[in-house]
């Protein structure tokens, strides 16, 4: 069974479509790393998929079922732009407002549980409007976990986050997967931190669903490439460019061989040539590389 | 593998989101500032009006002179008796009375839905819960009891500056009318509050558009209010505001759900 099945997902805002006959699939106890560009319709897919606003055409499942169904619903947890949270209320009562709509038995143990999950448990008593983004979004989260949600959508959790609050969110959502079991849709623009916890992804362009695979997809489509480093990189370029049909510099400084079989077959075609190797390695392209490859190809075509 | 999902009952739903509400009802300064003001209102209403009474202002360009009337005995404040006839009188008597408090609800309504929109508390919410009826059926309950709070505040109000200001308490209503006629009053709200709800929910986060949306429509019906409510109202009076007040709840409610099943809720 999925989580979420999507067919031919359509949203007009006024004259401008948002949505153009999206398809979408996430199994069940997926984390379904959700990815695109500015406007690309990320966010309009996850409030239909939360009911927040209604399609003009299409159809969307949850667990089987129409996503306008109560009971369904009742067990989606979500983190859309911000956390809805009364500002002048102590992230603790914020909490226990939500668990009573919920109807949660034991809510004190719950919101206690779920607090300690975002690492959040000393910050109880702290005024929402003054904690800081980071805290804000895990404060979101752990509202959205109240529950134990079957689905978790969250929305750019990453986003504006400083190196420090993203490796916090990253254990955070690394923990959610571990210990809730639920089903995760998480989009991000960050796409090195999606490609650590991701197990499934999406990605959309202008309102299309463009790809969507799983990890293990991912890594066999995420070419090898051979990366290298000379005392002469400009002639070392030139020279492999006239063999080589794909020769980038990266930002490191390394030039990047795309369709080389083996090293060595670089290292000694750049010795016949007189350039010694100084440094070299093959590696992978990741999650991030792969997105403007294939935002660059659809552009293309 | 199929997944089966607890089923919640209306009666759950409502009982967890009316706790929700009227914890925040309780604990919000708004509730406690409106029904301040409600209280004090009528004290500086009549101390102010007794202490002016028979002094005369003069229009500096035209040179007319205008004599102020005060109110005669304190039950003034509350409603008018229906053989005084049922049209609203627009003098100062007539406009500053208990019958303000239908105003104060509609600020009161429109700032407590506009911060569910505001806060995002909206969003949170209606992502778990796919029934808006709900929610209207919560708020208008909510805006009911809030409003009904405020024509308390409001009758004690009157009370206390009636002795402040040694009006007279003497009516031929009787007990019995007043009780009658504060019930009516209070059972109006009813037929009011989903007017405000509804244009709160239209409004959302734009909270100029719900009040003046909630002010305007609500004007139409408030001329209506002191033949309704008479200070000597009867049991008819009472069955007859009720029996509004539930028309309009389903009626605007009906509304307001549709309204909520058809726009963007964030």
């Amino acid at each position: 069974m999925n989580a979420i099945e999507i067919k031919g997902l359509t949203k007009n805002f006024g004259a401008k479509q948002a949505l153009k006959g999206l398809d979408m699939t996430v199994p069940v106890g997926a984390i379904y790393g959700f990815i695109g560009e500015n406007g690309s319709g990320k966010s309009t897919t996850e409030k239909i998929i939360c009911g927040l606003i209604h399609p003009n055409a299409g159809q969307v499942r949850l667990f089987g079922k129409d996503y306008t169904d109560a009971d369904v619903r009742a067990n989606v947890g979500v983190l859309i732009e911000e956390p809805g949270c009364f500002p002048n209320y102590s992230v603790w009562n914020n909490m226990m407002l939500q668990a009573a709509n919920l109807s949660i038995k034991n809510p004190e143990k719950e919101v206690v549980k779920v607090l300690k999950t975002v690492r959040m448990e000393g910050a109880a008593s702290n005024k929402y409007k003054n904690c800081s983004l980071g805290m804000k979004q895990r404060i979101g989260i752990a509202m959205a976990l109240l529950g134990n949600p079957a689905l978790l959508v969250l929305d750019e959790p990453i986003n504006g986050l400083d190196a420090d609050g993203m490796r916090i969110m990253r254990e955070v959502l690394t923990d959610i997967t571990k210990n809730y079991g639920c089903t995760v849709v998480v989009s991000s623009h960050i796409l090195g931190e999606l490609e650590k916890i991701a197990t499934h992804y999406g990605i959309v362009r202008g309102g299309k669903m463009i790809k969507e695979m799983t990890a293990a997809e991912l890594d066999v489509s995420c070419r090898t490439y051979v990366a290298l480093q000379t005392k002469d990189m400009n002639r070392t370029k030139a020279l492999l460019a006239c063999k080589y049909s794909r020769v980038e510099e990266d930002e490191s400084g390394y030039i990047r061989v795309y369709d080389a079989k083996e090293p060595e077959e670089i290292v000694l075609y750049l010795y016949e040539s007189g350039i010694t190797v100084s440094e070299i390695r093959t590696d992978k392209i990741g999650l991030e590389e792969y997105y403007i490859d294939l935002m660059n190809e659809k552009e293309v075509r | 593998m199929n997944m089966k999902f607890e089923h919640n009952r209306f009666g759950k739903r409502l009982r967890s989101m009316l706790k929700v509400d009227f914890r925040r009802m309780f604990t919000m300064p708004l509730f406690y500032i409106m029904a301040g003001v409600s209280l004090v209102i009528p004290v500086l209403i009549l101390v102010m009006t007794t202490m002016m009474d028979g002094s005369v202002s003069v229009d500096p360009t035209t040179g007319v002179e205008t004599v102020i009337e005060g109110f005669d005995n304190v039950w003034q404040a509350i409603g008018t008796l229906s053989g005084e006839g049922s049209a609203m009188s627009m003098d100062l008597t007539g406009m500053c009375n208990i019958n303000m408090m239908y105003f104060i609800a509609a600020v009161f309504v429109c700032l407590f839905v506009y911060d569910d929109f505001r806060s995002g508390y909206a969003k949170n919410l209606f992502t778990v819960r796919s029934k808006k009826s709900d929610y209207v059926i919560s708020k208008t309950l909510i805006g009911f009891v809030g409003g009904a709070c405020m024509l308390i505040a409001f009758f004690a109000g009157a009370m206390l500056g009636g002795a402040v200001a040694g009006l007279p308490f003497e009516t031929t209503a009787g007990v019995g009318g007043i009780v009658m006629c504060m019930l009516s009053k209070i059972f109006l709200v009813g037929a009011f509050v989903p007017i405000y709800v509804l244009m709160s929910v239209v409004g959302k986060q734009k909270l100029w558009l719900s009040l003046i949306g909630s002010l305007g429509i609500s004007m139409l019906f408030f001329m209506m209010i002191p033949s309704l409510t008479p200070l000597d109202a009867g049991a008819v009076n009472v069955i007859l505001c009720l029996a509004g007040g539930v028309l309009f709840s389903v009626g605007f409610g009906a509304i307001s759900n549709q309204v909520l099943n058809k726009t963007s809720l964030v």
